[in-house]
């Protein structure tokens, strides 16, 4: 198992190394220009060719981007051409507001996800699980900017329950850090509760069908052992490998729950970095969204491996 | 106080700034050597008075004395020397096209500072209301360095210093308890102890902060919300109008089809400005016919020349060319409904001149760059957040070979005559020759057409008092106050 972990490990190289190729030369494939766009309603020849020539932006491609590289391999993502903030400090500043929320989407959407999903496998067709099917429609088919509009209006204009987007970090206020958190994150995660909730439930109902779990109801075991021990631990691989490819759902909706809550995370940076053509920003966090989506799809085979001991993977006996 | 603002500010740093958002924090921060009272008159502010020599080449300002940076490091001609110095000529300035004309500037005394000019600049001193006159500590900004533009801490003489700049969240402002002005009355501002300032992109969001007591100040409320907002009796809202402008900018240049003069004019005489000023700006603007705006002082309110749309002459114009049909593409900057909704009724009102405008959605950066290699096919839907004096609407637009004249529009009277009005010190010379100018760039060789002048809105819960909206848009705190 750990030859195996390494050996994956070590083919993450290669591949970002082609994820920034491509994404460089994509970025220069684009349109527009970050001088032309930062520099806004001035737009003096002269200005404009300074900027340039400061940039590095006047070099050839190939030296621009060896240059790039050297300087990522040392841990140095550069300036940020549009706001002058060191790349690592405007990321890595912002992450913490990211993760919060999107853990908290993620873990609400499992977990909301497991327990309707369960109830409405356990009763089928019943009216309960038909409220569950349709909310689980709506959820996937409602655009996230539109319902995070109406939630603000149900929830802070007319219900005075919770406050219309900003952010207070927890160590300064834990309280005000959770009223805020709720819209956003419910936001975020309607559609991936959607998705998760309607897995676990075809899959339980799959997973009933099978010879063991009648063997084990006939041999009189509890039902709740039968749902939780036999049953879930089975059904769950679907829903592992779905949950695990979210994890870039989330980032990418999270880029548009930001922007409607004014929650200052690194979606907003990506949006304004990428309409603004402010390379060096954009080249940092697409490495690292693809190192982190490896990351979790490696954690997602090694997950299979402890849920289903039949999986093993070469070199890992 | 909490004021929600349509985008985060980018630069602190006015040397720095290219964004009208970015403006709306250095007016609290920074003063200039001079500003505009809300009528658009220029104030005394940092400078108490100046002095125009008369072959117009030598301007004298003479300073207010003790006035002290928020750092403690004092005002001075020696440090207005220093700012005018690093805007003209550090390398990537922003400031460096509008300071283009000043050659010199000389210490006098410690309390007079001359500018020497290389040619006479009428608006020069407009230009000195906003960026290019702000004066900035030497201190904070040589010790932050390159960080300054995102951590300007006490680093201007205004009435509130900024104290915590957190990206995309918030921005803390404190009262500058010894800050040099004073009310009408001679009591001490600023009055409010503190201002946040929070990025917050969408209005919808915007107008629901204000609403639920969240923030008390919005700017750039959308025109379909105005109406709602009047009858708000919890809300206060209050224009004045502005200096921006709606345009069609048309590429003039040979080869394209608007090279065609005729053309260009059959589209502004097709545009029925009124109808689209009530339809798709709920009647939120003024209608505009040229670059010169409602607050300048060389407006001309009987200036009307496609007062009617005309699609009949529009047509006859087309027939006239005699190449059959005028069919253009039009390219909108995608990710705005609004926008699109604009250039939609502008298509449909062209249609009744039989003119085929093609509506492209192109993302905002890539316009950009078709209209500065002038390659875009015929015109653009794109504004112009405006200036002070009317040379900024027209001068970089119409003359020849200048950055803002996207088109490549040129006419040699219309240059002889821009020029003419920069070097006369005479509002009623200047008036005429910008009169002039606008005629010919409007009518008889038209640029592009215009259609409709901005206002600048101020929207406000109703305890805050003491706000006047400025035709600039940027609203100045010192004499705000809440009511308890």
């Amino acid at each position: 198992m750990t030859r195996y972990i390494v050996r994956r490990v070590l083919l993450m190289i290669p591949v970002a190394v082609l994820v920034t190729i491509i994404n460089f030369g994509l970025l220069r494939l684009a349109p527009g220009d970050p001088v032309l766009a930062y520099a806004g309603e001035v737009r003096d020849p002269e200005i404009l060719n300074e900027m340039w020539h400061q940039l590095g932006l006047d070099q050839p491609l190939p030296v621009q981007y060896l240059a790039w590289l050297q300087h990522t391999v040392q841990g140095d993502f550069g300036r940020s051409i549009r706001t002058h903030e060191e790349v690592s400090e405007a990321i890595f500043g912002r992450l913490p507001a990211t993760l919060e929320l999107t853990m908290t989407a993620f873990l609400f959407s499992i977990s909301m996800g497991l327990l309707v999903g369960i109830i409405s496998a356990l009763h089928r067709n019943s009216a309960l699980d038909l409220l569950a099917t349709s909310l689980t429609i709506a959820g996937v088919s409602i655009p996230n900017f539109f319902l995070g509009l109406m939630l603000i209006l149900l929830f802070s204009l007319v219900l005075r329950i919770f406050p219309p987007g900003g952010y207070t970090p927890a160590i300064d206020n834990p309280v005000d850090n959770l009223r805020r958190i709720v819209l956003p994150a419910l936001t975020l995660s309607a559609a991936t509760l959607a998705v998760n909730m309607r897995q676990v439930r075809s899959s339980l109902l799959e997973v009933f069908g099978q010879d063991y779990i009648r063997t084990a109801r006939a041999k009189g075991m509890n039902e709740q052992r039968v749902v939780v021990i036999h049953a879930l631990k089975n059904a769950l691989i679907p829903v592992i490998t779905i949950v695990g490819l979210q994890v870039g759902a989330l980032i990418e909706g999270a880029v548009i729950t930001e922007q409607i809550f004014s929650w200052p995370g690194v979606g907003k940076l990506v949006v304004d970095s990428i309409f603004g053509r402010d390379y060096p920003v954009v080249q940092a966090v697409v490495l690292l969204s693809a190192m982190s989506y490896m990351l979790a799809t490696l954690l997602v085979d090694i997950a299979y491996g402890w849920l289903d001991p039949r999986i093993s993977y070469a070199g890992g006996r | 106080m909490t004021f929600v603002l349509e985008n985060d500010v980018i630069d602190f740093d006015p040397m720095l700034s290219r964004a009208f958002v970015d403006r709306n924090a250095h007016y609290q921060i920074y003063d200039s050597l001079v500003r505009v009272d809300p009528s658009g008159k220029i104030i005394p502010w940092l400078a108490e008075k100046w002095d125009l020599s008369p072959d117009g080449k030598k301007m004298t300002f003479t300073l207010r004395q003790g006035v002290k940076y928020q750092d403690g490091t004092p005002f001075d001609a020696d440090s207005v020397k220093w700012n005018i110095d690093r805007y003209r000529n550090t390398d990537g300035s922003a400031r460096k096209g509008e300071l283009a004309p000043v050659a010199s500037v000389d210490v006098v005394d410690p309390s007079t500072v001359a500018f020497t000019l290389s040619t006479p600049f009428s608006p020069l001193l407009s230009l000195l209301v906003d960026r290019a006159g702000m004066m900035v500590s030497r201190a904070v900004a040589e010790s932050a360095g390159q960080d300054f533009t995102r951590k300007a801490f006490k680093a201007g003489t205004g009435p509130f210093v900024l104290t915590e700049a957190v990206k995309d969240d918030h921005m803390t402002f404190e009262k500058n308890p010894d800050w040099w002005g004073t009310d009408a009355s001679g009591g001490k501002l600023p009055l409010l102890d503190k201002i946040i300032i929070r990025p917050v992109l969408d209005s919808n969001v915007r107008l629901t902060n204000l609403k639920t007591g969240d923030a008390q100040f919005a700017n750039n409320i959308a025109p379909k919300d105005v109406a709602g907002v009047k009858t708000d009796s919890t809300l206060s809202y209050k224009e004045v109008p502005g200096y921006s402008f709606g345009s069609l900018t048309t590429n003039r240049s040979p080869g394209f089809i608007f090279n065609e003069a005729r053309y260009v004019k059959a589209v502004s005489m097709a545009i029925d400005r009124q109808e689209l000023l009530d339809k798709a700006f709920f009647g939120i603007g003024v209608v505009a016919y040229g670059a010169v705006a409602p607050g300048h002082f060389s407006y001309d309110p009987n200036f009307k020349p496609y007062e009617k749309a005309d699609p009949d002459g529009a047509k006859a114009l087309v027939d006239q060319v005699g190449k059959g049909p005028l069919s253009f593409e039009l390219l909108v900057s995608s990710g705005d409904p609004a926008t699109l909704q604009q250039a939609q009724l502008i298509q449909a009102q062209l249609r009744r001149a039989s003119i085929d405008a093609q509506l492209v959605q192109l993302e905002f950066a890539e316009i950009l760059k078709q209209q500065s290699d002038h390659v875009f096919k015929g015109m653009s839907f794109i504004g112009w957040s405006g200036r002070i004096d009317p040379d900024g609407n027209t001068y970089d637009f119409n003359y020849t070979g200048r950055p803002n004249n996207d088109g490549q529009y040129s006419n040699p009277d219309v240059d002889k005559l821009l020029d003419e009005q920069r070097q006369s010190s005479d509002t009623n010379e200047r008036t005429t020759a910008l009169r002039k100018a606008e005629q010919i760039y409007v009518v008889d060789d038209p640029s592009r057409p215009w259609f409709r002048f901005g206002v600048a809105q101020q929207c406000t819960t109703t305890n805050v008092q003491g706000l006047a909206p400025y035709p600039d848009q940027i609203p100045r705190f010192q004499n705000a106050a809440l009511a308890k």
